[in-house]
């Protein structure tokens, strides 16, 4: 011991201060980005900062956090789930099927559909781990396969391109209560969904940063081979994964199908690139075993508020895409920024 | 625990307990080798057994097929008089074994008491790892005599050395029964291999036993009891006791030839300081001063390294001896433009190099071969040519066409030189030992070394991790391209090895020159003596030699 103390410390085993710490958290640049975007809306528009307002954009975020907080969990175990947008659709279409066209009890038609969307995500997940492949092209092609369905089985038994009636089968109520309506705070009808997307963030965070299962997320997306010869159930853990994202999935579009009664057989086509920008916003790496669930919340706020900014300033909404995109560059270009500031102030 | 004693030294008595452990007959083929040929091995409770083997020999297979990671083809495993299979690495752990492998396999986005218990997390009431955890990897790191790392730091942020200590953390959490450690050696230095060497003693005076591999054979005198030596995946001899086997007995039953640590003679000094290109410049004078090829001045980066001057010279091998953790590796890497200096100046030529640019050295003819190879040098999915090649920027290309019949000639020829196994440049690096995996990188720098491309060599311990054969060969190749002009500049924790192979040496301590002399006015026991304390020499000698 005497040898280990007359050594001389380390710069990198120093202690350090806490800025430094926190600069180095996948989610501060999420965080500034929401605060500027805030900021910029917020004092352009009266209507933006009122509680409607606030509530009106927080809607179209919790859904789409809902999303990306799986996605973004997946992207730290090392994968991507590419089926994860037109699988939304999928559920809604399951529930408005059986629901509007078969009559069924609504806790019926949920169950089958979450059963169906497990079964998916464990589809994409065991694929995965079996082949080795990359699963940008496994789910590539249940996302083609799931499109194709989503639109043929429709029309084959509607004749039209839509679910629709769900409201009017049994106990559409008590559901709809769970999983679509509002609640009134001061006032305000705040959607349901919020509190729900709340409650996962924070379990999402739980259990990434305090349970062992998350543990094995970074470890399966940081070093693969590591995790594995210690005895983490790397296999296991992304097939898991996988389901996470389905049961996410099913979230969401069993709360689009109470909301809005009917449902498209094109839903959800295209929103799975915005589930992954916004866990990129959020501090996700691409290449995997790092991230956040708070960061990926943050994206989807941040998309929010920039979806109803926009509306409130009274541009044109067909420039919304532009915005994103913009979004995303300057996000990870702070990201960036921001991880090598905290990487260089050690030295 | 009072047999404990007696079981810890190698007294007959070892031999004579029914082993721990026992493999024989034990067989693994990979697709186009037969990496283990039929080992026999076995270990007793409480005894340091070594494993000993050049290159390729099956030394890490042998290991991961004991830890569950490669199932063998044929072959018995014993285990605590029980036939066993580890058909998985968590089977292996449940059982009892530890192990700790040569590549360094840690989580780098997970923190140092999260690594050490990843895939075993304690668990109170379902959930949680925090607390108990942390409080565990405290106690297992000052066991290890590192209290001062952080179990809260990410690993990604730690220094090799610290991250070894880690993978020993993580092994020692598992309360096994047998330790194995594949080079642990490999990335620490002097006081911290004496470090290890206390933990192991340790542990087997608690009658555990540990597996050692590695290519020093005085380390294995030191800590060893038992020796069993691999060749060709193949158990040449078994139970030879460690302190007393010859060197010349061990290296006979590796090789089937006897050689250790053979350098090649210096020219006489002093060095050719001209190229031999440029026959015009003061041939006749015997001591004219030339400008020299590298020169080093005033170099510093905060917390690092300060005011390094050195100079070296074409045709000149200059070695820096020092702790890891003294500022070496990041000097090197500061010369080569990988990190920016803070202060000072690197002339290649007399020409100033533009700081912080890889780009620059690599253009003025500054090779490297970094000391975290895995990570720094090699694309493992690539076979061995393209690796070897790839610092040639197309000189083997015809009309932009990269030429792959020459690449793999090229690439064969050097390193046939290095005594690669298998010999296959096509094969994938992955696939390679880990020794041999060195040896591609260095390959890579010899062949362009050997086409007056590179003027100045940067190796950072060139020899970690290569056997005792191949070590000669390497020496051998520095030591001709030297004699070719190329001006190399050597990092090595071993200190005879930059005594035998350099004309000049530095020694490094925190960050400082504290002394420089001629190669063969030093001893081990000086350059030891300056490198921990430096007691010996007084600083008023450092200071003149730094002008
Ligand atoms: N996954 C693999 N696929 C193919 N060949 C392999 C694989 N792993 C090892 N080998 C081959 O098996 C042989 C033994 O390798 P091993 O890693 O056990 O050597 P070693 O004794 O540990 O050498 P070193 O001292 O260099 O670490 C080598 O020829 C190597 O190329
Ligand atoms: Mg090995």
């Amino acid at each position: 011991m005497a040898t280990a103390t007359a050594a001389p410390v380390d710069e990198r085993i120093k202690n350090l201060g806490v800025t430094r710490q926190l600069l180095a958290r996948p989610e501060i640049g999420a965080l500034l980005g929401a605060v500027v975007v805030f900021a910029f809306f917020a004092v352009q528009s009266s209507v933006f900062r009122s509680g409607a307002g606030v509530a009106n954009w927080l809607d179209p975020a919790s859904t789409l956090g809902i999303m990306a907080i799986p996605v973004a969990l997946l992207m730290i175990g090392g994968e991507f789930d590419l089926s994860a947008g037109v699988m939304v659709g999928t559920v809604g279409l399951t529930i408005g099927l059986l629901t509007g066209q078969y009559g069924m009890n609504t806790w019926g038609a949920l169950v089958i559909a979450l059963a169906l969307a497990l079964a998916l995500g464990f589809f994409n997940g065991y694929l995965v781990v079996r082949t080795k492949l990359p699963s940008f092209i496994i789910t590539l092609g249940t996302f083609l396969m799931l499109q194709g369905l989503n639109l043929g089985v429709t029309k084959a038994v509607t004749d039209t391109v839509q679910a629709d009636a769900i409201d009017t089968a049994p106990a559409y109520r008590p559901a709809y209560d769970i999983f679509a309506s509002t609640v009134s705070v001061g006032g305000v009808e705040f959607r349901v969904t919020i509190l729900w997307w709340i409650a996962l963030t924070a379990l999402a965070t739980w259990v990434l940063l305090r349970t062992r299962f998350g543990n094995w997320i970074f470890s399966v997306g940081g070093n693969v081979q590591a995790a594995r010869s210690v005895g983490v159930p790397a296999a296991r853990t992304k097939v898991v994964l996988f389901m996470t994202t389905a049961a996410g999935a099913w979230l969401v579009g069993t709360m689009s199908a109470l909301r809005l009664t009917s449902i498209q057989a094109n839903t959800g086509i295209g929103e799975e690139l915005i589930y992954i920008v916004a866990a990129v916003i959020g501090g996700c790496l691409l290449t995997g075993g790092f991230g956040s669930a708070v960061g990926a919340s943050l994206g989807a706020l941040i998309f929010g508020m920039v979806q109803q900014g926009i509306v409130y300033l009274g541009w044109d909404s067909d420039w919304f895409k532009f915005f994103l995109g913009a979004m995303l560059l300057l996000a990870v270009f702070t990201n960036q920024f921001v991880r090598r500031l905290a990487e260089e102030s050690r030295r | 625990m009072d047999d404990a004693a007696t079981v810890s030294t190698p007294t007959p008595a070892v031999e004579q307990a029914a082993p721990l452990l026992r493999l024989s007959a034990v067989v693994k083929t990979f697709p186009g080798v037969r990496a283990l040929d039929g080992v026999d091995l076995d270990v007793a409770a409480g005894e340091v057994h070594c494993l000993l083997g050049q290159n390729g020999a099956g030394k890490s297979t042998l290991i991961k097929v004991l830890a569950g990671v490669h199932r063998p083809d044929a072959g018995d495993i014993v285990w605590d008089g029980q036939p066993v299979t580890f058909p998985s690495p968590q089977a292996s752990m449940r059982a009892g074994i530890a192990t700790i492998y040569q590549e360094l396999d840690l989580v780098d986005d997970l923190t140092v008491a999260e690594n050490v218990f990843l895939g075993h997390e304690p668990r109170t009431a379902g959930f949680v790892h925090r607390g108990p955890g942390a409080r565990r990897t405290r106690e297992i790191l000052a066991q290890l005599g590192h209290p001062e790392i952080p179990p809260g730091r990410l690993v990604g942020k730690l220094p090799a050395a610290a991250k070894q200590v880690v993978s020993m953390g993580r092994a020692l959490s598992r309360r096994a029964r047998l330790l194995v450690m594949d080079e642990p050696s490999a990335v620490l230095a002097h006081d911290e291999v004496a470090n290890l060497f206390r933990v192991i003693r340790g542990l087997t005076a608690g009658g555990i036993a540990v597996v050692y591999i590695s290519h020093r054979l005085e380390e294995i005198r030191e800590i060893g009891d038992r020796v069993t030596v691999l060749k060709d995946g193949r158990t040449s001899a078994a139970n030879l006791p460690a302190a007393t086997t010859s060197t010349r007995e061990l290296v006979g039953y590796m090789t089937g030839r006897s050689i250790e640590y053979v350098f090649p003679p210096r020219p006489p000094a002093p060095p050719v300081p001209q190229r031999p290109t440029e026959p015009t410049v003061s041939q006749g004078s015997v001591a004219a001063p030339v400008a020299p090829l590298l020169e080093v001045s005033g170099l510093g980066r905060s917390g690092e390294f300060a005011d390094v001057s050195l100079t070296v010279h074409s045709g000149e091998i200059v070695g820096i001896a020092g702790l890891v953790g003294s500022g070496r590796s990041e000097l090197l890497e500061t010369v080569y433009g990988a990190r920016r200096a803070h202060s000072g100046s690197v002339r290649l030529d007399g020409r100033v190099l533009r700081p912080g640019s890889v780009r620059a050295a690599v253009r003025a003819g500054i090779g490297m071969a970094p000391e975290e190879r895995k990570s720094q040098a090699l694309l493992l999915g690539e076979p061995v040519y393209r690796n070897v090649t790839l610092a040639t920027f197309g000189r083997l290309a015809r009309a932009g066409f990269t030429d792959a019949a020459r690449e793999r000639a090229e690439a064969a020829r050097v390193t046939g030189e290095l005594r690669l196994v298998p010999a296959d440049v096509r094969r994938p690096v992955r696939t390679l030992s880990g020794g041999n995996q060195q040896k591609v990188v260095l390959a890579r720098w010899l062949l362009r070394g050997g086409c007056a491309g590179t003027r100045l060599l940067l190796l950072d311990e060139p020899t970690r991790g290569v056997d005792v054969g191949a070590r000669a060969e390497l020496y051998g190749v520095i030591r001709r391209l030297a004699d070719d002009g190329v001006g190399v500049l050597l990092v090595s924790s071993e200190v005879p090895e930059v005594l035998g192979l350099a004309d000049r040496v530095l020694v490094m301590r925190e960050g400082r020159v504290i002394h420089e002399a001629a190669a063969s006015d030093l001893d081990e026991h000086a350059v030891l003596d300056l490198v921990m304390a430096g007691s010996l020499l007084s600083g008023a000698q450092a200071e003149g030699d730094l002008s």
